[in-house]
């Protein structure tokens, strides 16, 4: 119980109070991460974590942050790790914004999630070159799941789709390929899972998934980079990589929504409890503006289904017919299972059907790794390579995965390999461990060897990545690598993990030459190597 | 000059008090008490007039957080002056864990009923499972168990645009009051009674078959509401909920509701069941809030900008005001909810 003594001399004492934490500000506690964007200039803050599909509307969020000077902090991250930040002792946020409330509900354990309200309804669909939906007579019909599957099988649809157990997604279509592959049962039970048929064929299936992502944002971008057929996206995403395929003059997507595999995102942002008045203040001005006829005609135009009473007639323009689009559909989803049931389906995701990864670590042991940066590292690994740790953010390995250590120098210091989820793995451990730190850095010398080590593999049974950390300027040449990369003729991208004084234009040079991404490692390194396991 | 002194005196003294009074507040001292909340109340508890009325009356602030009814009862309490669930049933549950409350009190009133859509409801009507009555539409609890348990499919009722079988979509009945209220008039329903220890076995595995179906549910009845209402009828054809809800939403949200009225139908069970608001005093300062809450202006306003019946049976008021049709003036075919043994038995077939 709080009293609250409304004298005057108190209120004084309270105001000088509030200006003097204000003062001291909020923002460096508890180590939250450095925010992906920030909106408006404002003195007051609103920190966000957000799902990434939600990164379209920063125009709109900056209107607001603008108007009202408040400051916006956006972070961006798969919905089910913000279910997992959820679940955590502090939050370093003041809301969060997932894109489905089904995260929200599990993760908030504690019940500190408050005003949550749904800002927008979008389902998660297929999209497919135009030509090749023709081809396979998904064009005006009913598709189910099923005739999905029977042309993935075939060979004649590959496609790309974000990690189940990163994004929101991801797991809603996974749900539905389940689904689909029992035969549509009212609903899908743990002894459905331990089907040995079952679990071969999701396995098939899986297979035909070209490259994950740990977030439907860098999903579309990526798709959008060329060379894939199709992808499972959200369909306000797949609207706008039409927009930008339809401005080059390319082939658009066609959206089909398989009758029996549907689900929906319902954007729910809640404000995150923590006492703090002035931010539930901000929260709930800047709700009352989302859910505002205006700003949810101008969300409507984002390709997001908005408002109660459906599409209006101006924004039929953006939801268009001839890309397969149905404003006025009826969208049935199918039923979530329960949260058990629901975990279960994603740790076989993670351990038995995803298509195993092939993940080669790159890390730099140069000697200005020394001291803190090296312990960090360690600590890291830890959470990725002893699978107790990994368990607990569904970052497990699978029977069949590879993963192969390349320390590094100016030169590479060995190669060593584990094979599988078990004893091997745990001794990569022990090497990352052990490795002498000194020397200079050649971070194109450390990826040139893991390249050849992909050579060794059928690259197509593999989910392939090189995964790069490093914290300083890299002598060596790019050019070097990229032609090793380039008669490797596989796409394999090289992630990079930024550390140290690491140079962000040489990192980012790697990524665009292999459609790839870089992660920032300095504020969390534990974070940051989270971050490139959803991308395989 | 004694006079000047003595007056000096005085006002010295005057001071003195008015600094007194102003710094230890005398009778202007607001308590603020947080205690766990249903979401189907937040927008009463929210609500700046009622805010005012504690405020100035009773010098009572109520600071929440959300919880559903059985989970709030079942977790542990401490740090709470107070909890609000939204059935007794919650209450006895407290009861037998931690002993009786400092003390408790019924304060609000709803029945539970379905919510649907237009389509849903004329394909009901033809099947003769909903009737109508004036323009209230009644649901025959027992055609739609039967629907539910044979595994119909939306299809087959006439709606082929909706996927799968038929349910009622509700909240989950381990953890939040309507949809755990549901599970009661369900059980009630499959054992064409009042469901009790000597029927039980034979109920819940009927029971679990259905909510089995459902998978995963939402453990809040606002956040069931909120979905109901912007997924659409594709997501959530049809729902259980209070009769509170939808009148709430058409006061306080006027122009949306004008959008949309001609759509969104509650129907009511027959017979349904009463969810009694209990609010449980869980220390000295939390039993301000019964009398608080029981203030009559707070009980009006309870009716007219939230929709709770505050006494039972009858409206306190015209239903008209709420310009949504089909509300029942009276509800009269009412059956009691199970007791709190054969709840928490079927809480926990349920888990």
């Amino acid at each position: 119980m709080k009293r609250k003594r409304i004298g005057r001399a108190w209120i004084a004492c309270l105001l000088f109070a509030c200006l003097f934490l204000c003062a001291c500000g909020s923002g460096e506690e508890n180590g939250s991460r450095e925010a992906d964007t920030v909106l408006g200039s404002g003195h007051a803050v609103l920190r966000i974590l957000s799902g990434s599909e939600n990164q379209e509307l920063e125009p709109i969020l900056e209107e607001f942050a603008e108007e009202e000077n408040i400051r916006i902090e956006m972070t961006y991250q798969g919905s089910l790790d913000i279910m997992r930040t959820l679940g955590a002792e502090e939050i370093p946020y003041d809301a969060v914004w997932p894109a489905s409330s089904l995260w929200l509900n599990v993760g908030d354990t504690e019940h500190r999630v408050k005003h949550a309200e749904s800002v927008s309804i979008t389902p998660v669909v297929f999209g497919i070159r135009q030509s090749l939906a023709e081809e396979l007579g998904f064009v005006g019909k009913e598709v189910s799941v099923g005739d999905l599957l029977e042309a993935i099988r075939s060979g004649r649809l590959r496609f790309c789709m974000t990690s189940a157990t990163q994004s929101n997604s991801g797991a809603s279509a996974y749900i539905g390929f389940l689904y689909a592959l029992l035969g549509n049962p009212d609903m899908i039970t743990e002894a459905d899972l331990q089907d040995p048929q079952l679990q071969e064929e999701m396995r098939e299936f899986l297979a035909g998934v070209d490259r994950s992502s740990g977030s439907s944002d860098w999903l579309k971008d990526l798709f959008l980079e060329g060379g894939y057929d199709a992808m499972v996206n959200y369909e306000c995403l797949i609207l706008s990589a039409n927009q930008e395929l339809e401005r080059r003059g390319e082939e658009p997507l066609y959206v089909v929504y398989p009758y029996d595999g549907l689900s929906l995102a319902d954007s729910p942002l809640g404000y995150v409890d923590q006492g703090d008045e002035e931010a539930e203040e901000a929260f709930l001005s800047l709700q009352e503006y989302l859910l505002s006829a205006d700003t949810q005609d101008a969300i409507q135009r984002t390709g997001r289904r908005s408002s109660y009473t459906g599409i209006s007639e101006a924004n039929r323009e953006v939801f268009r017919e001839d890309w397969g689009v149905q404003p006025d559909r009826v969208l049935s989803p199918f039923r979530m299972p329960e949260a058990d049931v629901l975990f279960e389906c994603l740790n076989l995701y993670q351990t038995n059907f995803r298509k195993p990864s092939l993940s080669v670590y790159c890390l730099d042991y140069s000697g200005s790794m020394s001291g803190e940066g090296n312990e960090q590292l360690v600590k890291a690994m830890e959470q990725l390579l002893i699978q107790e740790n990994a368990a607990r953010n569904f970052l497990q390995a699978s029977q069949n995965e590879v993963n192969i250590l390349i320390p590094f120098d100016d030169e590479v210091m060995g190669v060593y390999t584990a094979e599988g989820n078990g004893e091997e793995l745990e001794k990569l451990y022990e090497i990352v461990e052990e490795e002498d730190i000194g020397g200079g850095t050649d971070m194109y010398a450390a990826a040139e060897a893991g390249l050849r080590e992909l050579e060794n593999y059928d690259l197509s049974q593999y989910t392939p990545a090189i995964i790069l950390l490093t914290d300083g300027q890299s002598g060596g040449s790019y050019r070097d690598f990229a032609s090793a990369w380039e008669s490797l003729g596989a796409d394999v991208p090289v992630f990079s993990i930024m550390f140290g004084d690491a140079d962000p234009e040489q990192l980012e040079e790697v990524a665009d030459r292999t459609r790839a991404r870089v992660f920032d490692g300095r504020e969390d390194l534990t974070g940051a190597f989270r971050s490139v396991k959803g991308y395989n | 000059m004694k006079t000047k002194l003595m007056g000096l005196g005085i006002l010295l003294v005057v001071i003195l008090a008015a600094v007194l009074y102003a710094v230890l507040g005398g009778g202007q001292e607001t308590i603020e008490i947080t205690g766990y909340v249903g979401g189907e109340k937040i927008g009463l508890l929210e609500d700046q007039d009622v805010q005012a009325i504690l405020e100035e009356r009773y010098h009572l602030s109520l600071d929440y957080a959300k919880a559903g009814s059985i989970e709030m009862v079942t977790d542990d309490p401490e740090g709470q002056d107070y909890l609000f669930p939204s059935n007794q049933t919650a209450l006895e549950i407290y009861e037998q864990n931690y002993g009786s409350p400092v003390k408790s009190e019924i304060v609000l009133n709803t029945p539970i009923v379905l919510y649907t859509r237009r389509a849903v409801a004329d394909a009901l009507l033809s099947q003769g499972i909903v009737r109508q009555e004036g323009d209230v539409l009644y649901v025959d609890m027992n055609q739609l168990t039967q629907c539910v348990e044979e595994g119909t499919t939306w299809a087959e009722l006439g709606l082929p645009q909706l996927y799968g079988s038929v349910t009622v979509g509700t909240t989950d009945p381990t953890k939040s009051n309507s949809g755990n209220m549901f599970a009661g008039l369900l059980a009630n329903t499959l054992c064409g009674g009042v469901a009790d220890a000597s029927n039980l076995d034979q109920i819940l595995p009927r029971l679990e078959a259905i909510f089995q179906k459902l998978g995963y549910m939402e453990s809040s009845s606002s956040d069931l509401f909120d979905q109901f209402l912007k997924t659409g009828m594709g997501a959530k054809p049809l729902i259980a909920g209070y009769e509170s809800q939808l009148l709430e939403f058409a006061v306080q949200n006027p122009e949306t509701w004008e959008q949309v009225k001609e759509d969104i139908l509650m129907l009511y069970p027959t017979p349904t069941v009463w969810s009694s608001h209990v609010y449980i005093a869980l220390d000295e300062e939390g039993t301000a809030g019964i009398d608080a809450l029981l203030d009559e202006e707070v009980q009006r306003l309870a009716w007219e900008k939230h929709g709770f019946r505050t006494g039972l049976y009858d409206a306190p008021s015209s239903i008209e005001q709420f310009g949504v049709p089909g509300v029942a003036q009276e509800i009269t075919q009412v059956a009691p909810m199970p007791d709190a043994a054969t709840m928490e038995e079927i809480i926990d077939a349920l888990r």
